[in-house]
């Protein structure tokens, strides 16, 4: 029965992972083959375990963006064309195994630039990154401070962007003056709550409750949801949950007999939440990442090349896999390759020059300003527009992009002391 | 407040029928055979895949793949019996230490087979039993409370009305005594372990479609029912029913009027306190602890 069982599961996952990396391999192109010259790029993110919906999808990403690359002739530096390699390795969302995975990256594969989700893991990293020098990301600008002077945060600003999509939903449904919030409690979690707390008082909408904070080994989430509808509210936030919360949260508020608004952070695999509530009750859905087979995303300030395309080959090889993160770790080597190119080396120290010369940087979202100096003590945060995505008829729609640093210049001082409150500054942080 | 409090007696009344299913084969598993039994949680992971293999998958009845599900995980049991514990029977820390290297290659097969995601699994159904606008029990999750009332009813039935029943109750309080009169021990260690390992396959088959199924799944449940058993007095399975409604009820009803951490360290406090108080557990006996 045994082998049966894992025979059948193999067999299913195995002929699809075969299917594409056959697929892959038999569209190198064969430019790729006469160049000998590679630069290796380290991959710290977890990859297997709850949080690995925001690693693996980012790594397989960057293959699609590899291949791209080096079929257009690879990274031009001052010595020569070099062809990318990608080296993963998966920390597991755990703070020793991310040091390990590190050094190991530095040591033993001689990467130039290294990824990583960061969080939880970033503590663990810091010192490694302080004694060698190595050029970081994170997707997390919260774990960025004035020692972190080789990490920056080029994707994505989280989660300050999520008062877009409450400043959005306050122009668009002044109706709504109420609000409850429910979060894991940790390093992504936290952040979130503070900016959250910020938007929704710039918005003038009323918490009903304290935010609900709950573990993050939490399995059963109806007590969580009859907690948060007990007092009617007009929105319900999930805050940053992982997608691993935020469907059986939104399958209970769907069971419990909740209709009123719902804001989040992310909405991974949301054709999935569908079948398991309906797509009456996820109208409207409010959240912060797009399909990239969105038309909005071809206007000309948008810096991702062929987000369309991007999003064709992603889901052609890894079905249903496309999540908050399928993009961001490409579009930060967008960034560092035009930056290499620039300096016309790898080095860390010439990458982070060029990269920040001038103060300005191409955002996948449009141009956008090298930032952070009041929150995270450092201006190592990339940030201009963000999208806020609306489900509508089962389908994520970008509705508008708006300017985070306009909303911090109005509503600093909010989030400023919502950050305090919560011990999310750079300077209270641990 | 009196919709909240019913609704939140109901969510309790749920957790508290999967925790007992699985806090339950584990002091089975515990009382007859002596080992601490550290893969449980992946025996409730591996009913759950079980359910996403043949419901998901090949689209076989729900319950049809719940039955092959118990069946199943009964039979990895057996084998667990078989090849880890009887060889290691006179070795007192080594059936724990294989459970774990146990744990971990259940673990392994389920990313080599089914990747590190969340899986998806369709609802079986979407009818909500409506008592209130705010007081609603989805059909689902009543499933679950049938299932624990049933199975451990018969459990009950089993353990105190049939000679295997005697045997294994032999077994467990003096299995040298019950080798003496004729009881084979191989024999009753197979029959607790296929039932211990099949309650945690149907408590992992029947939530499979209410919760986030994934290869780590069975970390969370796995503690929850190790604070249970020691409440309930290692070794007691009328300890062990008790604790699950006393540990499910605390901390459903913490988490509802505080927070889901605060629960946490509620119910690790309610552990402490038993210990402390009564380091037998609620039901326990001094040979058992």
């Amino acid at each position: 029965m045994l082998s049966k069982i894992v025979k059948s599961g193999l067999t299913r996952r195995t002929f699809l992972q075969s299917t594409a990396a056959a697929a892959a391999s038999s569209s190198l192109p064969r430019a790729a083959l006469a160049v000998d010259k590679v630069i290796k790029i380290g991959f710290l993110a977890p990859l297997t375990g709850p949080v690995a919906a925001w690693g693996k999808p980012g790594l397989d990403g960057c293959e699609i963006w590899a291949e791209r690359v080096n079929a257009a002739g690879g990274i031009k530096l001052g010595d020569g064309d070099y062809m990318v390699e990608f080296v993963g390795y998966d920390n597991e969302y755990d703070p020793a195994k991310a040091r390990t995975g590190a050094t190991k990256l530095i040591r033993e594969d001689g990467v130039s630039f290294i990824m990583m989700l960061g969080g939880d893991t970033w503590p663990g990293v810091q010192p490694v990154a302080d004694k060698t020098g190595m050029l970081f990301s994170t997707l997390l600008p919260s774990d960025l401070s004035p020692d972190t002077t080789t990490l920056i945060a080029p994707a994505e600003v989280h989660p300050i962007y999520n008062v877009t999509g409450v400043e959005w939903l306050a122009e668009n449904k002044p109706e709504l003056k109420t609000a409850v919030m429910c979060a894991q409690d940790d390093a992504l979690g936290l952040p979130s709550v503070a900016t959250y707390l910020a938007a929704f008082e710039a918005a003038g909408i009323e918490m009903l409750d304290d935010p609900l904070l709950f573990d993050p080994a939490t399995t059963d989430f109806a007590p969580v949801v009859t907690k948060l509808i007990s007092g009617n509210p007009d929105i319900v936030c999930l805050d940053t949950c992982y997608s691993d919360y935020v469907h059986p949260i939104a399958e209970q508020l769907f069971q419990q007999g909740y209709e009123g608004q719902i804001i989040s952070c992310t909405a991974d695999f949301y054709d999935q939440m569908i079948e398991k509530t309906s797509e009456e009750f996820l109208e409207g859905f409010v959240f912060q990442f797009p399909d990239f087979d969105d038309m909005a995303l071809n206007a000309e300030n948008i810096n991702f090349e062929d987000p369309n395309g991007f999003y064709f080959e992603f889901n052609k090889r890894y079905p249903g896999q496309w999540g908050a993160v399928s993009w961001e770790y490409a579009s930060i080597m967008d960034l560092w390759k035009a930056a290499a190119e620039k300096a016309g080396s790898a080095e860390p120290d010439a990458v982070i020059a060029a990269m920040k010369d001038g103060g300005t940087g191409k955002h996948a979202f449009g141009d956008a300003s090298w930032w952070g100096e009041e929150l995270f003590g450092i201006d190592n945060a990339l940030v201009g527009d963000w999208p806020v995505v609306v489900i509508e008829s089962g389908k994520a729609r970008i509705k508008e992009f708006r300017n985070i640093p306009a909303w911090y210049d109005k509503h600093g001082d909010l989030l400023v002391k919502h950050m305090k409150a919560y011990d999310q500054m750079w300077d209270q942080r641990s | 407040m009196l919709d909240l409090l019913a609704q939140t007696g109901l969510n309790a009344v749920y957790a508290a029928s999967y925790i007992s299913l699985i806090a339950v084969g584990l002091v089975l598993i515990f009382g007859v055979m002596g080992v601490v039994n550290f893969a449980h949680g992946e025996l409730y992971m591996a009913g759950a895949y079980a359910v996403v293999l043949l419901y998901t998958d090949f689209q076989i009845p729900f319950f049809l793949a719940v039955a092959v599900g118990m069946i199943f995980v009964g039979c990895l049991g057996l084998a667990m019996e078989r090849a880890l514990f009887r060889p290691l029977r006179d070795n007192p820390l080594g059936g724990l230490v294989a459970s774990i290297g146990f744990l971990m290659i259940l673990q392994s097969l389920a990313v080599m087979g089914f990747g590190v995601r969340m899986e998806h699994i369709p609802p079986v159904t979407q009818h909500v039993i409506e008592f209130s606008e705010r007081v609603r029990l989805p059909l689902s999750r009543l499933f679950v409370i049938i299932a624990a009332v049933v199975l451990l009813s018969a459990l009950w039935i089993f353990l105190k009305r049939t000679r295997f029943g005697w045997a294994l109750r032999a077994a467990a309080q003096d299995p040298e005594a019950a080798a003496l009169q004729g009881i084979s021990i191989n024999q009753t260690a197979r029959i607790a372990m296929f039932i211990g390992a099949g309650l945690a396959g149907i408590a992992g088959a029947l939530t499979a479609p209410l919760v986030s199924v994934n290869p780590h799944m069975g970390h969370s449940v796995i503690v929850t029912a190790f604070i249970v058993i020691i409440v309930g007095g290692v070794g007691s399975l009328e300890g062990a029913i008790v604790a699950s409604v006393a540990y499910a009820f605390v901390h459903t009803f913490v988490t509802t009027f505080f927070d889901g951490v605060i629960a946490d360290i509620t119910g690790l406090s309610l552990m402490l306190l038993v210990l402390i108080v009564k380091p037998t557990g609620l039901f326990g006996s001094a040979d058992r602890a």
